[in-house]
Formats: structure tokens, C-alpha cells, sequence
């Protein structure tokens, strides 16, 4: 597990209040208990205090089409902090 | 009409004719739906505005100057569209105008997204002429889709149907037919049944009358709106423009928050990323500890806005607020049931037939309730009940 996926799983577990949850890159909403529309933004502000970033609103749009998974937030915050994958 | 410039349209081998075909087409059809001179001047500068506003944007970042635009934007377009409560702030005077515009409502929501997605730094390219293609798109002019700029803008670099074999386009054919028959046949004897148990020639609709309107009259909205789609769906991909889908089986939602992820998706979504997102984000951000009880208030603020936006007068008003409250609702029912029974409860619950099938009835019916205001003439009742309400209550 990357050291950014080991990370982002942390603040996953804590927005959600679950220890066991347990993501990778392929996961998507459907595979976390709870991941609908509201937790997905706490689940943005969350990684943006925490990276230092700002998404924009078509990268939050983006996140929820259908499709994307975690892999795509991973990759928009490569790309923000300048992280290779 | 469309198949013979359809047909034309692909006939043209270079990129550039095919654009000037297209832009051309929008002009004279933006021309038939407003021919006023002082209408189509005014719904250009109106359309303009958010290209230059975008051009400074870009020379010049500035989150103030962006929500200046928009509070200036969202004011004209209160006044071209002659909402009924200018008159409580400005008189008659701000109604008294002649300027009627078709289209208005879709291209201020095209904008609001465009000039915000600009200062996002989303949109880099600012083509004039593939604005103005967008913004006067004629398959998404009068009631959309609400497409969005950077999907369009890929469409533009081709402009090429995209139908990989013959089968694909007889399909887009048939589609184009099926909506005009939802349009045309089911949606027009709808209306009709609708019309004819409201309009009854012997004095106030019987209770059976009464009942007739309020199940056909929403039927005739989803078949009107749902034809329409296919129609311009279909139509915009014999162009190589991709329009996105609008409808999900809105009738078979759940929930209001459900049924508004089914019903006008396009509009769904531009609510949910234009007004709830930025407003719970601001909130979320700044104060934490009221996040979890501020999404109420944003619920209900953006399917208020969303409910207003679709007419200028009193009735669209109420359309707003049930609609409103029926998403604040459905969210704390949910809410509730996580409080009582935890995480894994909900999913029960939601995994339950016979709950499902409750559900949807009772949420079909207060759809159905929520359409009584979209009626035409719903202002005047509006007015009447509340005139009534009011000797009622002595005020």
C-alpha cells in the first residue's frame, strides 16, 4: 500500500468513526458503508485540511461520477502536491 | 427540419463549416424563439456578459469580482423574468418592461457554471464563437438538458457524429420517434384528460375529477419532458454533440432526495455543485461543530432556489418550499433511523420490500402534490387561497 493510499485510508476511518474500514485504489462509494453524498464532502474537507489543497468544484463533481473511485481522488491529489504514483 | 440539416450537416467535410453550420442553425433558431429585436439584442448581451466576464477572470483572479458578477447576473435575470416579488421591493415599475426572453433560465445556469469554473481554473480555453455555440446550443436552448461547458468544448474540437455503425444510428432514429410520440400522443391525451377534469363546464371539479388531475397532470409532465430529452438527446448526437441524460425512472424514487437524483439530473447535479456543495462547504469549513446540523438548511435552500428558479410567480414559490421541505425531511428521517438503529439498521432498512414499496407510493404522491403548483393558473388559486386565508385570519 502506497504511503498516500496508507494516509487517505486513515482519514477515511476517521470520517466515517470505523477502524475496520479497509480501502484500496479501485474502491468506490458502494464498497464503504455509508459513503452517500454528505460524507463525501466531510470526507473532501477532511482531505483538504489535511493536504493543504483545494478542490474545485468539478474535481468534487468529478469524484462521484459514475465510474471514479479512490483511485481518482488519489490521482487529484498527486497531481496538487506534485506526487508520482 | 432536423433530419434535413442533419443530413446536410454531414455532408461537410471541414471542421470549420460544420461550426459555422452549427452556429448558424442556433442563430436562426434563437431568431424564431425570440424575434423581437430588443429581445435577441438583449439575450446577447445577456449571454456576452459571461464571456467577458470570463476573459477578466482569467487576465485578472478575483473571487470578489466573480461574486459580484453573479449577485449582477442573478439580478437581471430576476427582472427579465419579471419575478412576482420584485414588486414587494421595487413596485410594478421593475415588471413593466417588454422584453421576453426564451431561454433565459437555462443559459443563467450554463453562465453561473462557466464563469465559476473559469475562476477554477477548469475552463482555460475561452473560444468566443465555442461559447456562443454552447450557450445558444438549440438542443439544450429551451429547457435543456443543462449541459456542461468542458463536455461540450471536447464536442466542438470534432463535431462529428460518433455512431459507431449503422445499427447505433437507427437506434438515435427511434429515439428521436419514441420522444415524439411521449410528446406528442401520450403527453398531449394526458394534458387533454388533465385540461378536461380541471376545466369542467358545470362548476368546481368533483372529488373523482379532482383525483383524475392530480395523477395525469404529473404524468403529463414526466411523458412532455421525458420525450422532449429523447428528442434533442438523439438530435445533438446526429451533430457529435453529446447532451447528457436527464431522466432516471424519477416515478420509482425512494425519497424527495432520491426522486431528485432521478428527475432533471442535469439540474439535480447543477444544484448539488453550484449552490448545496459551496454553501455546506463554507459552513463545514469555517464551523464544524454546526456542519451536521447546517445540512438541513442546505437541502432546503437548494431545492427552495431550485423550485423558484423554474417560474417567476407566487405558486412556484410553494412548488419550492415543499420541495424543500420534502429533501430536509427525507434527510432526517435517515437521520434517525442511523440514530436509533446505527449504520447497520439503515441498511436494512433499505434493503426492506415492503418498506421500498411504501416509500415509493407515499413519495409519488407528494411528488404529485408538490406538480399541483406547476399547474397553469396554480398562480391565480395561489392568489385566491391567499386572499381567503387572509380576510380569514382578519390580516
Amino acid at each position: 500500500m502506497s504511503e498516500l493510499l496508507e494516509q487517505v485510508t486513515t482519514i477515511i476511518r476517521d470520517v466515517f468513526g470505523d477502524d475496520e474500514v479497509t480501502v484500496t485504489e479501485t474502491s468506490s462509494a458502494e464498497d464503504v458503508d455509508g459513503w452517500d453524498s454528505l460524507m463525501h464532502l466531510n470526507l473532501v474537507i477532511a482531505l483538504e485540511k489535511r493536504f493543504g489543497i483545494r478542490f474545485s468544484t468539478a474535481e468534487i463533481s468529478l469524484m462521484k461520477e459514475e465510474g471514479q473511485n479512490l483511485g481518482t481522488i488519489l490521482n487529484l491529489i498527486r497531481a496538487k502536491k506534485g506526487i508520482s504514483a | 427540419m432536423l433530419f434535413g440539416a442533419a443530413a446536410l450537416f454531414a455532408v461537410l467535410s471541414a471542421l470549420t463549416w460544420r461550426r459555422v453550420f452549427l452556429v448558424v442553425c442556433s442563430a436562426l433558431f434563437v431568431w424564431v424563439q425570440n424575434p423581437e429585436w430588443l429581445d435577441v439584442f438583449t439575450l446577447l448581451g445577456f449571454v456576452l456578459s459571461g464571456y467577458f466576464a470570463a476573459r477578466i477572470l482569467v487576465w485578472r483572479p478575483s473571487t470578489t469580482f466573480l461574486a459580484l458578477y453573479i449577485i449582477a447576473l442573478t439580478t437581471a435575470f430576476v427582472v427579465l423574468k419579471r419575478y412576482d416579488f420584485l414588486v414587494l421591493v421595487g413596485g410594478e415599475s421593475l415588471l413593466a418592461h417588454a422584453i421576453d426572453l426564451v431561454g433565459l433560465s437555462f443559459i443563467f445556469f450554463r453562465q453561473i457554471h462557466y464563469v465559476v469554473d473559469v475562476r477554477q481554473g477548469e475552463i482555460k480555453e475561452l473560444p468566443l464563437w465555442g461559447y456562443l455555440a454552447y450557450q445558444l446550443n438549440p438542443f439544450t436552448l429551451l429547457a435543456g438538458p443543462i449541459q456542461r461547458y468542458q463536455r461540450f468544448h471536447e464536442d466542438w474540437q470534432a463535431l462529428k457524429s460518433t455512431f459507431p455503425d449503422a445499427h447505433a444510428l437507427r437506434l438515435a432514429l427511434l429515439r428521436i420517434l419514441l420522444g415524439v410520440i411521449k410528446v406528442s400522443f401520450i403527453g398531449e391525451a394526458l394534458w387533454q384528460i388533465a385540461t378536461g377534469a380541471a376545466l369542467v363546464p358545470d362548476g368546481t371539479p368533483d372529488w373523482a375529477q379532482r383525483l383524475l388531475l392530480f395523477y395525469c397532470f404529473p404524468a403529463y409532465v414526466y411523458f412532455n419532458f421525458v420525450g422532449y430529452c429523447d428528442i434533442v438527446i438523439a438530435g445533438a448526437a446526429l451533430f457529435g454533440i453529446r447532451v447528457p441524460e436527464n431522466f432516471d425512472r424519477p416515478y420509482l424514487a425512494r425519497n424527495m432526495i432520491d426522486f431528485w437524483t432521478r428527475w432533471h439530473r442535469t439540474l439535480s447535479f447543477w444544484i448539488r455543485d453550484y449552490i448545496f456543495t459551496p454553501l455546506y462547504m463554507f459552513i463545514a469549513r469555517r464551523q464544524p461543530a454546526w456542519a451536521a446540523n447546517s445540512v438541513f438548511l442546505c437541502y432546503f435552500v437548494a431545492l427552495f432556489l431550485a423550485g423558484v428558479w423554474h417560474g417567476a410567480t407566487w405558486n412556484f414559490v410553494i412548488f419550492g418550499l415543499l420541495n424543500g421541505v420534502g429533501v430536509a425531511a427525507a434527510k432526517l428521517w435517515e437521520n434517525a433511523i442511523v440514530a436509533r438503529s446505527g449504520r447497520k439498521g439503515l441498511k436494512v432498512y433499505l434493503e426492506s420490500k415492503p418498506i421500498r414499496w411504501i416509500a415509493g407510493i407515499a413519495t409519488i404522491h407528494f411528488v404529485c402534490l408538490t406538480q399541483i403548483f406547476l399547474r397553469p393558473g396554480s398562480e391565480d388559486n395561489f392568489v385566491s387561497v391567499w386572499n381567503a386565508l387572509s380576510r380569514g385570519l382578519g390580516l
